[in-house]
């Protein structure tokens, strides 16, 4: 009796350490809202938006949603994904992302054109999360867009409607666009050159989000497809989000507790 | 955000007759044109265009039009577009892009050909001629005859409850608070043109070039004094037009005559008044000779339906015209009447006051 005991025991802490660990790894691979940085490889290939290093970074698929920003048509948005990948070497960050778009908006010229876009946000404070929308007042974010017309800009914003153009900036791009879909490359260096700049290091993680901007849908402004907030796993060690653990830790516990209240009622109905 | 709702309510002169301006502005410049004195001549459109839209991508742009009415206007069928405020002057309407062909090409003449190589031709467009500013010049409406048109001269409103302002998201425009003058900051312009839809009067345009939008200014540099000469002048539309039909000055300077016209005689009228921006370019109503039998005498019948100048003008066009008529006979019956002699001055000094820039 006792002996049975000690191995119902055995099998539900390994039933408990089972799902805390290992079914984790088995439903996602990667933890959730990770964009992975991929480390070493070569910069000058990472420049071009199809670069032979990008087949070595993993990229990751980050759904869209329309921003509901106070302009009109705010949630006729019509990119639902952009995949992103990123990757880094000594000097610089590198963010690439590529969506399907089978229209090549690259002309401003009428009064009805707007182009293709697209923009990575970043806190100012790479320690602190802002507020989805363009970030706040006490709480800034940097913000890498590139256009249709080839253009590119690092902003600086502090909620909707104030983005600032940043001069002296480094910023780099690439796009191309085959098979209906664009690719673009940003890189920046990794350091924050002055107060208003996100610092990048290889001890923290931090936030990103995206937004993509399909022009013949006349989409501009705040009538564009953003993501939730991801990160940019530049940090040391496996990731994940806390309460993950937390979560599946709380789900053994429960298999755990259910089998031995089934246990313990089952034995009572036999009247044991 | 209705500026109207929280707008200041003036009464300078004090006799009951209330200035409504925007909120936390000074003064608000104004415009009245008398429409009975424009021969659409375009002078006013060309002296705009040389001054400010002759090249740098705003070639298409004309700040300053005039339009033959009944017509489609420029740019094409503007009436249509949306725009503006609800009813309640509360919420913006939507309005929609108009097509770069709805404002005209410039065009392409055989120059080459009928000048240097001895071609036959009559001088004329090359291709696409199929509309353009003025396309529809004095075709106007009616059967003869009592067919009617009339030329209708528009800038800018600089209007009280602008909706380009409010359309705009990062708030690139704004109203000057010395004087009321809507402005494009091109520092702050993204080129989103929520401005160029959200005016239903269509008088915000989209550079292509600079990829911002821009407008009407109402010439603040010759106001402020800013010229070569220094001196303080009227905007160039005004002062450029032969029959001076353009009466400038602050609506709230109770001692000028855009005062008087608007508020006290209440003579001049705001073109679409049910867009509730609130304009600050009024109109003196026009009048035509009465319709006319088939043997060609007069009869008693307004040549311009009332209806029309409703549509264009508000209910408020009725009682302009009808005072305009009366003050009319008392002059014929040899009696003053300062509304005549506001309208009928060929003074400049009285017509602009410029005094109020300085």
């Amino acid at each position: 009796m006792a002996r049975r005991s000690l191995i119902l025991a055995g099998l539900l802490a390994a039933a408990l350490v089972a799902t805390a660990t290992v079914v984790p790894m088995l439903v996602s691979a990667r933890p959730a809202y990770e964009i992975p940085v991929h480390d070493g490889a070569d910069g000058d290939s990472l420049d071009g938006a199809e670069g032979d290093a990008w087949n070595e970074a993993p990229s990751v698929g980050v759904p869209l949603s329309s921003a509901d920003a106070a302009v009109p048509a705010a949630n006729d948005t019509s990119v639902e994904e952009v995949r992103v990948a990123s990757a880094r070497t000594d000097e610089r960050l590198y963010v690439r992302l590529s969506w399907a778009d089978a229209t090549r908006d690259t002309s401003t010229n009428d009064v009805r054109e707007f182009a293709d876009a697209v923009a990575v946000q970043v806190p100012a404070n790479e320690s602190e999360r802002p507020p989805i929308a363009m970030g706040g007042t006490d709480n800034p974010v940097n913000v890498w867009y590139w256009n249709g017309l080839n253009s590119s800009q690092e902003l600086l914003a502090g909620g909707p409607g104030t983005t600032t153009v940043m001069t002296s900036g480094e910023l780099r791009t690439n796009a191309t666009h085959s098979d209906d879909r664009w690719r673009v490359v940003f890189s920046r260096p990794l350091a924050g050159e002055d107060a208003n700049r996100t610092a990048f290091s290889a001890t923290e993680d931090v936030d990103a989000a995206v937004a993509v901007w399909n022009g013949s849908n006349m989409e501009r402004s705040g009538q564009k497809a953003t993501s939730e907030w991801y990160y940019l796993a530049l940090g040391p060690g496996p990731k994940g989000p806390p309460y993950e653990a937390i979560l599946w830790t709380v789900a053994g516990l429960a298999i755990v507790f259910t089998t031995l209240v089934t246990i313990e009622g089952v034995r009572r109905t036999r009247g044991e | 955000m209705s500026q109207s709702d929280d707008g200041q309510a003036n009464d300078p002169a004090g006799d009951g007759t209330e200035v409504r301006l925007a909120d936390g502005i000074d003064h608000q410049v104004a415009m009245v044109m008398d429409l009975n004195k424009c021969i659409g001549c375009q002078t006013c459109t060309i002296a705009c265009k040389t001054n400010w839209t002759d090249g740098g991508g705003r070639e298409y742009m004309y700040w300053n039009n005039v339009e033959t009415k009944p017509g489609s206007g420029y740019p094409r069928d503007w009436e249509e577009m949306g725009g503006g405020w609800d009813e309640e002057g509360e919420e913006r309407t939507p309005g929609e892009l108009q097509d770069r062909e709805d404002y005209g090409r410039p065009w392409d003449f055989n120059h080459e050909q009928v000048m240097y190589e001895g071609s036959d031709e009559p001088l004329r467009p090359m291709d696409q001629a199929g509309w353009g500013p003025n396309f529809d010049e004095d075709e106007g409406a009616g059967e003869y005859p009592n067919s009617y048109y009339f030329y209708l001269p528009r800038i800018c409103n600089h209007c009280t409850h602008p909706s380009c302002v409010e359309a705009c998201p990062r708030s690139a425009l704004y109203k000057r608070e010395e004087d009321g003058i809507v402005l494009v900051d091109q520092d702050r312009c993204r080129g989103y043109r929520y401005c160029v839809e959200g005016c239903p009067y269509r008088k915000v345009y989209y550079n292509a070039m600079k990829k911002t939008s821009e407008k009407c200014i109402f010439c603040y540099p010759r106001i402020e004094g800013e010229g070569p000469d220094g001196e303080v002048h009227a905007p160039s539309c005004a002062e450029d037009c032969p029959p001076q039909l353009r009466l400038v000055g602050y609506l709230d300077d109770e001692e000028g005559p855009i005062h008087k016209l608007v508020n006290e005689y209440e003579v001049a009228v705001r073109l679409h008044p049910e867009y509730r921006t609130e304009p600050n370019v009024y109109y003196i109503p026009p009048f035509a000779p009465p319709q006319h039998s088939e043997s060609g005498e007069s009869l008693n019948a307004e040549r311009i339906p009332r209806d029309y100048l409703e549509e264009l003008f508000g209910p408020d066009v009725n009682e302009a015209l009808n005072t305009i008529d009366r003050e009319r006979s008392r002059v014929e019956r040899g009696e003053e009447s300062e509304v005549m002699e506001l309208l009928t001055t060929t003074d400049t000094e009285d017509q602009y006051r410029l005094e109020v820039f300085d």
